[in-house]
């Protein structure tokens, strides 16, 4: 696990890594992470552009606390190394490899980063990284690819080319993904790591993304890889936690502070122990509540 | 330094610039077009000369199109195309970055 | 996706059909095969399932550029639609690029970059990329005190260089200070264009006051005047020659000097013929146009190329003494079996 306090990852955006204008305004739309692509969305020769454009735009653009990650392309092609060079030394978050098959992959990809880390005199392990799942090897071997690193930060599932490996397609309802959804999310959960899902490329289907996000979210996901900024605030309103939970979470907090002033080690409420889950959850629960502005950074409820 | 051949990056689209390298015969000439030339057109010259200074590059002709190009936009477009005109695109000059 | 730039394969007939439809409803109609077959590739935006740009590239030309601003910021797809044309030709080394275009959309090319080289009422060409008109003029020897001598031109092809071109070069000479001679630079015809260039400079070697210059892309040249290399419709071939007088009139001779341009009479073409008559109406005043009567042999018929490579083509080497100059009746005994192993494998000879 590569963080001891978890950040919020509802929203994943991906920016083509070759246009200037969307990498330029990244920052303005809210996303809990921005993810440069520097793969499919480039093409073959315009990839060292690319490569540059991203870089430069990370020296000097501001993307406020969005997480910054940069799909790299695949280490079966010509760019993947001075992809990485490039994206360490700009200081990146978080490196995504693509079309992750192995924890083998991670391993190394894990060792190249360290060594540019080293190359460019940044601190070493300060770079993150995390899978893409786009095959079913990928998804059968998606719990060790999980527990690789203690760099990785997180998981995610990437339909198009899974689908087409299963020699299916995408559905409506889903049910061709369901297999690999759970095998990523339990990986990510077992491994303490996030569970990203895939995206949904229909922008004319409100219905539809609002279905597919109410299923993610149920099962649990941290949230969900977007091709259209438009689909950020949908994204979070699903995420929004409901004043019930916010009350047992204000609880849950409120015991925690009052063990902590009484000095003890236990924390209760109504008589019973609260486990470490439970107080995880609390606070995952204030920390989306304050995401969505529904409470203030002491956790007291905002006028809406 | 001379180029290698002729050489583009980027694209006439929103905020993008268009850069152009060829072979020179008197030190760096920049021909730019831009509907900000007057209030910024000294800055993006001097964001490509000092681009392709540090490539020593010193006899290149360049065309540049701005679209409304950032600054970082600029440099790492000029970059793009330098390497291309060296054919050093595979083996980036981590330095100039 | 939306608004991705995308491959058009023209051969599909579906897209084939939609790119055709969508061109014309905006006004572009001419899918004739001698326009369409020279395309190397299209390029295309969608929205949706629905073309909204579409540009195409034959050899160093931009063709069949379309885009409709519909739902979007004026220009953008324009824009997009050239650069990726600009951008895939660079990849393929193409570095000197042009665009014939209809008059209003000339301020558009402009606008990203490209150069006017002329307009009429309909129509403009304009060029862009790594070297343009002023540096090719820049290129093109001259003598000196230029300025203050008598400076003749003449464009020819020259395929190959016969008795015919001789008689104009030498009237020309004999009548100015200094004679340009541009040599078509497309490598179109059954003489290569070294071959013809070469063929030029032996049959003028002894003129002092001739330079041989290639005529690059702006003279006759592919670009400029395609029809002259393909049948074309009356119309076309009027709008192109159009241009190339005016490049010749506004760019080629005021760099130079040249008042004065040397044509032959044209009997046998008629592309040449309209070609004649549209320079003598641009030219003057600036340059005045000189038409020297065709040179006939001692037998009274018309020297022309066609004839020679006719000759050659059936093997009647014995007649051509009669309309070449030695350098090339030489040129064309020591090279026939490569001159005939490009007619076999159908180069066009009856062209120009």
């Amino acid at each position: 696990m590569a963080e001891t306090t978890e950040r919020l990852r509802r929203t994943m955006m991906f920016v083509p890594g070759n246009n200037p204008a969307m990498v330029k305004d990244a920052g303005i739309y809210g996303a809990d992470s921005i993810m440069f692509d520097l793969e499919d969305a480039v093409s073959m020769a315009e990839k060292d552009a690319a490569r540059a454009l991203v870089y430069e735009a990370l020296q000097t653009q501001d993307y406020g606390d969005a997480e910054l990650v940069v799909r790299i392309n695949g280490d079966d092609t010509p760019y993947y190394h001075n992809d990485i060079k490039a994206m360490v030394k700009a200081g990146i978050d978080v490196i995504r490899l693509p079309k992750t098959e192995t924890a083998d992959m991670i391993t190394t990809l894990v060792a190249d980063v360290a060594a540019a880390e080293k190359e460019f005199g940044r601190e070493e392990g300060s770079t993150h990284v995390m899978a893409a799942i786009e095959s079913a090897k990928g998804v059968l071997n998606a719990p060790a690819i999980a527990a690789a690193s203690d760099r990785m930060i997180g998981i995610a599932l990437s339909a198009e080319d899974y689908t087409t490996d299963m020699k299916t397609h995408r559905y409506p309802d889903g049910a061709e993904l369901e297999f690999a959804r759970n095998m990523v999310l339990h990986s990510a959960r077992a491994a303490g790591i996030a569970a990203f899902d895939t995206v949904f490329t229909n922008m004319d289907d409100t219905e539809g993304f609002y279905r597919e996000t109410k299923h993610i979210h149920q099962l649990g996901f941290d949230g969900k890889s977007l091709v259209n900024p438009r689909q950020i605030a949908m994204v979070n309103d699903v995420y929004q936690p409901t004043e019930k939970e916010i009350a047992n979470a204000r609880n849950v907090i409120n015991a925690i502070e009052e063990a902590r002033i009484k000095g003890s080690g236990v924390i209760s409420m109504n008589g019973q122990m609260v486990d470490r889950p439970v107080v995880l959850r609390a606070e995952r629960v204030m920390r989306l509540a304050k995401a969505s502005n529904l409470v203030d950074e002491e956790g007291n409820d905002l006028e809406k | 330094m001379e180029i290698k051949q002729t050489a583009l990056a980027g694209t006439l689209e929103s905020s993008d610039i268009q850069i152009m390298l060829s072979k020179g015969t008197d030190g760096v000439s920049i021909e730019l077009e831009s509907d900000v030339e007057k209030q910024f057109g000294d800055q993006i010259r001097l964001v490509i000369t000092e681009t392709l200074h540090q490539f020593e590059l010193d006899n290149v002709k360049v065309k540049a199109i701005d679209k409304g190009a950032l600054d970082c936009v600029i440099k790492a477009r000029t970059i793009a195309a330098a390497q291309r005109a060296l054919q050093t695109q595979d083996q980036p000059a981590w330095e100039v970055f | 996706m939306d608004n991705e730039i995308v491959d058009l394969h023209l051969r599909d007939r579906h897209e084939r059909k939609q790119w055709e439809s969508f061109l014309t409803d905006l006004g572009i109609t001419d899918f004739s095969t001698q326009e369409t077959a020279a395309i190397d590739f299209t390029l295309g935006i969608y929205e949706g399932d629905r073309l909204v740009a579409t540009g195409s590239a034959a050899g160093n030309v931009l063709k069949y550029i379309a885009v409709c601003n519909k739902d979007t910021t004026n220009g953008a797809r324009f824009n997009a639609i050239v650069s990726a044309l600009i951008n895939r030709l660079f990849q393929q080394q193409i570095f000197h690029l042009f665009v014939f275009t209809k008059l209003k959309y000339s301020d558009s090319f402009q606008h990203v970059g490209f150069h006017e080289l002329a307009h009429s009422d309909v129509a403009a060409l304009l060029e862009t990329g790594d070297e343009g008109i002023d540096d090719y003029l820049q290129a093109i020897p001259r003598v000196a005190d230029q300025d203050t001598k008598q400076v003749a031109g003449i464009v020819m092809n020259a395929n190959p260089f016969t008795k015919g071109h001789r008689y104009l070069v030498e009237t020309a000479a004999k009548a100015n200070d200094v004679v340009y001679v541009f040599v078509v630079n497309t490598d179109a015809s059954l003489f290569t264009t070294a071959e013809r260039f070469e063929l030029v400079q032996a049959g003028t070697a002894d003129l002092d006051n001739v330079i041989v210059v290639n005529g690059g892309d702006y003279m006759v040249s592919f670009a400029t005047f395609p029809a002259y290399f393909l049948p074309t419709a009356d119309q076309q071939v009027t709008y192109q020659t159009t241009l190339d007088a005016r490049i010749f009139r506004e760019r080629i001779a005021p760099a130079l000097n040249i008042t004065a341009r040397y044509l032959g009479t044209e009997p046998l073409s008629r592309t040449t013929g309209i070609y004649n008559q549209v320079l003598t109406k641009e030219l003057p005043p600036a340059v005045n146009v000189t038409i020297v009567d065709r040179k006939q042999t001692d037998t009274g018929t018309f020297i022309t190329a066609t004839a020679v490579r006719k000759a050659i083509a059936e093997d009647q080497l014995d007649s051509l003494a009669d309309l070449l100059p030695v350098s090339t009746v030489t040129f064309i005994k020591d090279h026939l079996s490569t001159l005939r192993a490009r007619i076999q494998k159908g180069m066009n000879i009856n062209g120009n």
